[in-house]
């Protein structure tokens, strides 16, 4: 195989990109300078060799702890469990919330075989007594397999005693009540809060 | 074919790239079908905020025959399955459920069988715990029956003279049911069912669905009918979400 079959299989082997447009980027990136090039091959070497995860929450980092995990100013005893780590990106946008996160790497799902022990399910319950975690909130996506996820693990955190929450469901901000599907105002109903 | 929009419920869904996701609809008028349902994770217009597992409504596809993927255009959610998830017994009863729909391999207009798989998805929704193993075991032989395998309970699966009523039988997958007992002497893996097991898969095969009296009986009946699908499916592969509800390992 030429170098260039070669990396058009490699481009074309991420999300979104067919053989087609692989082909383009590969003759784009012969065309262009060659330090241009080799910047990007290097890019994606350093990314490879030093993007882990973090040890105590999943997260993704190039330091044995993320940034977060790293903050002293973050509180330590609030605990926000997500699926992936680029839920984090989303929440961090929120600028909200100020505890950390626990990554868990996915959502129980028997049909893909995904179990707890596929999920970082363990190291989430020996953080509590060691951070001295008082809340846990569980924002695993509201489908269906993140709700059982979510509930699965409330069970595992009830004997430790831990304030365990979910992320409410309901209307988007914005958003307009009349082009809001029925599944989504019923929700909103039922977590309806007095003002 | 042209666009068509057909009763359909949601038997299994992953993302796909960065905005999509591949659904295995089963459907009433053209079986189970895959479907590729662009910008799904992004957009509610086309298929609403809920198109997520086990959810129904109506579905409109364009279908092209001889393709393995067909194309979603849009999703009506007319009915979402909350409660499924609110107890793990439930959940994972519904995943094996779905799994073995899926492989049982229903690839025409199938109004019967995709109705006993909405009619069991409904009643897990709010079962009891004591309901989930008789409403999941029952809704799966009676599938077996309406797609034409049903399991020889009146009469020998192997010489078809008739059994005697009210009594327990050697059940063999391979030969696919009840045996007499001659037959049964030259069918050594023949399991020894008593007699309200066969009266309780007769009822099941029959669309309806008695209790069971213990969970040593309810073990005992997921073991069974375990076995009796890994006999007749198509493939070698093993139900990993089958085995996950049988051992009960998340409950």
């Amino acid at each position: 195989m030429s170098a260039i079959d070669d990396l058009t299989t490699e481009l074309a082997r991420l999300p979104g990109i067919g053989r087609k447009t692989a082909q383009r980027l590969t003759y784009h990136l012969l065309k262009q300078p060659a330090d241009q090039s080799r910047r990007l091959a290097q890019a994606l070497v350093t990314l490879v060799d030093t993007v882990r995860t973090c040890t105590r929450c999943f997260n993704l980092t190039e330091a044995p702890l993320c940034s977060i995990c790293s903050d002293g100013r973050r509180d330590g005893t609030l605990v926000c469990v997500v699926e992936d780590a680029a839920d984090i990106a989303a929440i961090e946008r929120a600028g909200e919330f100020r505890g950390r996160y626990h990554v868990l790497g996915g959502r129980l799902s028997p049909l893909d075989g995904v179990g707890p022990d596929d999920l970082t399910i363990g190291a989430l319950l020996a953080r509590i007594p060691e951070d001295e975690v008082t809340e846990v909130i569980l924002a695993t996506n509201p489908s269906l397999e993140g709700e059982a996820t979510a509930l699965y693990i409330q069970r595992q955190l009830a004997p430790l005693g831990v304030r365990v929450t979910r992320i409410a469901r309901g209307l988007p901000v914005g958003g307009d009540l009349e082009y809001a599907d029925g599944v989504t105002i019923a929700q909103a109903l039922q977590a309806r809060r007095d003002m | 074919m042209p666009l068509v929009a057909t009763d359909a419920l949601v038997l299994h869904a992953f993302d796909y790239l960065e905005t999509s996701r591949i659904l295995r609809l089963a459907t009433r008028e053209f079986g189970v079908q895959s479907v590729l349902a662009r910008g799904a994770r992004r957009s509610s217009q086309r298929f609403g905020t809920a198109l997520d597992l086990f959810a129904e409504g109506v579905a409109q596809l364009d279908l092209r025959p001889g393709r393995e993927l067909q194309t979603l255009s849009g999703f009506e959610v007319l009915r979402v399955r909350p409660g499924l998830a609110s107890d793990m017994g439930r959940f994972t009863a519904a995943a094996a459920l779905s799994e073995c729909v899926q492989r049982l391999v229903i690839e025409e207009h199938a109004p019967v069988a995709f109705d006993i798989i909405r009619l069991a998805l409904d009643g897990l929704t709010e079962a009891a715990a004591d309901r989930v193993v008789p409403l999941t075991v029952g809704a799966l032989w009676e599938l077996v029956g309406e797609l034409g395998f049903a399991p020889a309970l009146e009469s020998c699966a192997s010489c078809h003279e008739a059994l005697p009523a009210g009594e327990g039988a050697p059940f063999s997958h391979a030969a696919g049911g009840a045996l007499c007992a001659r037959c049964a002497t030259r069918a050594p893996g023949a399991r020894r069912l008593p007699a309200a097991a066969v009266v309780a898969l007769q009822e099941w095969v029959a669309g309806r669905r008695p209790g069971l009296v213990s969970d040593a009986e309810a073990r005992a009946h997921q073991r069974l009918l375990r076995e009796f699908l890994g006999e007749h499916l198509l493939d070698a592969r093993g139900l990993q979400a089958y085995a996950t509800w049988e051992q009960g390992r998340w409950s």
